[in-house]
């Protein structure tokens, strides 16, 4: 036993010299957990999704698209955008063109449109349009699902309130007063109740009624024949397999990330064999062995990402040649990103094992953060912010502005730019400390 | 062929070299003795241009060596002390490679690695992958990837740690012929044999001094005696060794005592007291002093205990 003992006290000992073994044994899982929690509103009693960007725009007057919009407002899943500054920064009123070309750039991905017919003087109606560019499946269920909430319980009062409305306009408002009070009587005659409360009830439209509880779910209820909400599609509506297409980037930039961090790490590998002795011992610079480096991992990347792209399209349909030249843009970018991001690992970390722990570490945070395993919109504000900083948010947004929206080159251009540029940022200071580092010594 | 002129290195307080100087003539073998930490592979590495010394100048047939300067390093051959080789990589490849990086292509590559893939008597395993290799085929084919482009200098660190008494013959013979050839070689190492059987001159580092600089035998008149006398330890010799420390200096080695004669005093008188003091001729043992001597005598300790 004695023996079995010094043993556990050896493995300890070693473990306890071992930092990536700690940080993918302790670190990884707590900074995962607190993501998961965060998304899943484990600590939180106010759980769900916040803030998601949803524009509005209300070409009527009415007081139901008021009602609603204001119920919208209060719902702190949506960020009701109404207006929007223009190219001179003038703040102004959104309109619906003007919110269809935001959205086929990506800049939200939800709209409700209430048109000038929303609602008449002659019925008691509702109408609507949702422009939705359903480029995360996840993330537009649950707007879909919240939307119908929130708009299927503030429509009822002020939809009665409208009908009381309409019918002082048809029978004159003493008649309908009239009307009212004997409606409030003879509730409270035959079901009981205070009959004042009841006629403003009545005159309010603070009614419960059957059917407008369950967020119109049911075809059948009273409601849904009273709202018409017409579903549009704008961007990706003719993606053959919107599900792999919408996931496949994600996967990609994070395995991406995996396999070029390893690749980078390796510089630790062929400084212990003593390799660069002998390459600069030769006619060789420290420049020609890192500009290999970053030329092998770019198209390492660029290969590794068209492989996965071509499997999307021969085992899930995933449509790569509508827009392959964009794609080979974005797949450039990602690999150049993702890159810079392994070699500024070798280059700030002291060992291989210390890169690699800090790299599972950083890729599995970014991937959830970036928006690789679920909408950040789930996420807590600060960490919506933080995803903005990620190589894999913008990668992912690439990806799916060339294989969702088919983007030209002009509206991806944002995308590649801040792409490079993390690669630049971080390129340049891989390579002072690698110049200046102990790495080729 | 390679000038070294007051070359200085620092690593934070520590002087790794001290004010070096060396000068080496074209087809000469040269040994640097010294034991682990002496400075041997900072002045490798400062002559090989990948560190800069803090002071002092070195220079290959005239050119300057620096970190940024790439023509010397077409005069210059390395063999590191580690097994530089791509270990999933075949020995061809490997080859193929380094020779690439020296400007060697088509024909001339091709005939080169098969000459080097044979000097290393590797020929029949060449694309077998290097980590298939024995510790000795490995070094062998380590020493083959400095020399493809035919270098004029050859710095040799330590290149048969860890070998077999077989492959380290084979490296030695491979490494004469090329000197033969006209190679200038620069050997380091700790061990006196390797640098007794190979080198032409040889100098002593430590703690990055050159202590001392010259043949074997220019090496060896440092000491102010010629021939040292081996005792066997044992209860009768103990008790005799005050007498005849009258006739020389005395001092204890691990199973023996080591004798050395007092200047103008002869043999013959030693051995007649020793004879009268009742010491049969079989407790001693004549030899040549060797480089281990000479270091014992530079530094007071000796080379292998470092």
């Amino acid at each position: 036993m004695r023996t079995v003992l010094v043993l556990v006290g050896n493995e300890f000992r070693r473990f306890a010299t071992d930092k990536a073994a700690i940080s993918l044994t302790f670190i990884v899982p707590l900074v995962l957990i607190y993501i998961f929690g965060n998304v899943f509103g484990v600590n939180s009693e106010d759980r769900g999704p916040k803030g998601i960007p949803l524009a509005v725009v209300n070409q009527t007057d009415a007081a139901v698209p008021a009602a609603i919009i204001s119920a919208l407002q209060k719902e702190p899943a949506f960020k009701v955008i109404t207006s929007h500054k223009d190219a001179n920064g003038v703040e102004r009123v959104l309109t619906e063109p003007e919110v269809r070309r935001m959205m086929r750039a990506g800049d939200i991905h939800f709209a409700l449109i209430f048109p000038t017919d929303a609602t008449s003087d002659s019925e008691v109606a509702l109408k609507m349009k949702f422009l939705r560019n359903a480029r995360n499946e996840i993330e537009t269920e649950t707007v879909n699902g919240l939307l119908e909430k929130t708009i299927f319980t503030a429509a009822p009062q002020a939809l009665l309130a409208s009908l009381q409305r309409l019918g002082a306009n048809q029978v004159g408002s003493e008649t309908m007063t009239r009307f009212n009070h004997s409606l409030a009587d003879a509730v409270a005659r035959g079901f009981g109740g205070d009959p004042a409360n009841i006629l403003h009830s009545i005159e309010t439209g603070e009614f419960n009624i059957p059917g407008t509880t369950s967020a119109g779910t049911d075809g059948n209820s009273f409601l849904d024949r009273l709202i018409k909400m017409e579903r549009e599609e704008v961007g990706g509506g003719n993606v053959k397999n919107p599900m792999a297409t919408r996931s496949v980037g994600g996967y990609a930039v994070m395995f991406l990330l995996f396999s070029l961090t390893g690749a980078s790490t390796s510089l630790f590998d062929e400084k212990k064999a003593g390799l660069y002795q002998r390459l600069l011992a030769a006619p060789v610079r420290r420049t020609h062995i890192l500009w290999s480096k970053y030329i092998f991992g770019i198209l390492l990347g660029v290969v590794q990402l068209l492989a996965l792209f071509v499997a999307g399209r021969f085992l899930f349909g995933v449509d790569i040649t509508s827009n392959v030249f964009n794609l080979l843009l974005i797949c450039l970018a990602a690999a150049s990103a993702c890159v810079a991001f392994g070699m500024l690992l070798a280059a700030l970390a002291p060992t291989a094992a210390a890169a690699n722990g800090m790299g599972t570490l950083l890729i599995l945070t970014m991937s959830a953060v970036g928006g690789a395993w679920w909408p950040t919109s789930f996420m807590p504000q600060f960490m919506q912010q933080l995803s903005k900083f990620t190589i894999v948010y913008w990668s992912i947004e690439g990806f799916l502005r060339v294989l969702w929206a088919n983007c030209n080159t002009r509206d991806l251009l944002p995308v590649l730019a801040i792409l490079l540029a993390f690669a630049a940022v971080a390129s340049t200071i891989s390579i002072w400390r690698f110049r200046h580092g102990q790495i080729f010594e | 062929m390679l000038t070294i002129e007051n070359v200085t290195k620092r690593f934070g307080e520590i002087v790794a070299l001290d004010r070096v100087s060396l000068s080496l003539a074209r087809g000469e073998f040269f040994g640097l003795l010294g034991p682990n930490g002496a400075g041997k592979t900072t002045l490798m590495s400062l002559v090989a241009g990948l560190r800069a010394p803090d002071s002092g100048s070195i220079s290959i047939n005239g050119q300057h060596v620096g970190t940024n300067a790439m023509a010397p390093r077409h005069e210059l051959g390395f063999v590191p002390q580690a097994i530089a080789l791509y270990e999933e990589l075949s020995a061809e490849e490997n080859l193929r490679l380094f020779g690439k990086l020296y400007g060697l292509a088509g024909q001339e590559l091709r005939a080169r690695v098969d000459h080097g893939l044979h000097a290393a008597q590797l020929f029949e395993r060449r694309q077998d992958k290097v980590q298939t290799y024995s510790g000795g085929m490995k070094r062998r084919i380590n020493v083959v990837a400095s020399i493809l482009h035919r270098p004029a200098l050859l710095l040799c660190d330590e290149p048969t740690v860890g070998v077999d008494p077989q492959s380290r013959n084979a490296i030695f013979e491979f490494l004469q012929k090329l000197n033969a050839d006209g190679m200038t070689i620069v050997y380091s190492t700790h061990y006196m044999e390797e640098a007794t059987r190979l080198c032409s001159r040889i100098g002593i580092i430590d703690h990055g001094h050159l202590l001392a600089l010259g043949t074997l035998d220019e090496l060896l008149t440092h000491l102010p005696f010629s021939e040292l006398v081996r005792i066997a330890r044992n209860d009768h010799t103990t008790a005799q060794m005050q007498a005849l420390a009258d006739y020389g200096e005395i001092t204890k080695a691990e199973d023996a005592y080591l004798f050395k004669l007092r200047d103008g005093v002869r043999f013959s008188e030693f051995f007649a007291a020793a004879e009268e003091l009742g010491l049969p001729y079989r407790y001693f043992n004549i030899r040549r002093p060797t480089l281990e001597d000479l270091f014992l005598h530079l530094t007071g300790k000796n080379l292998r205990d470092n």
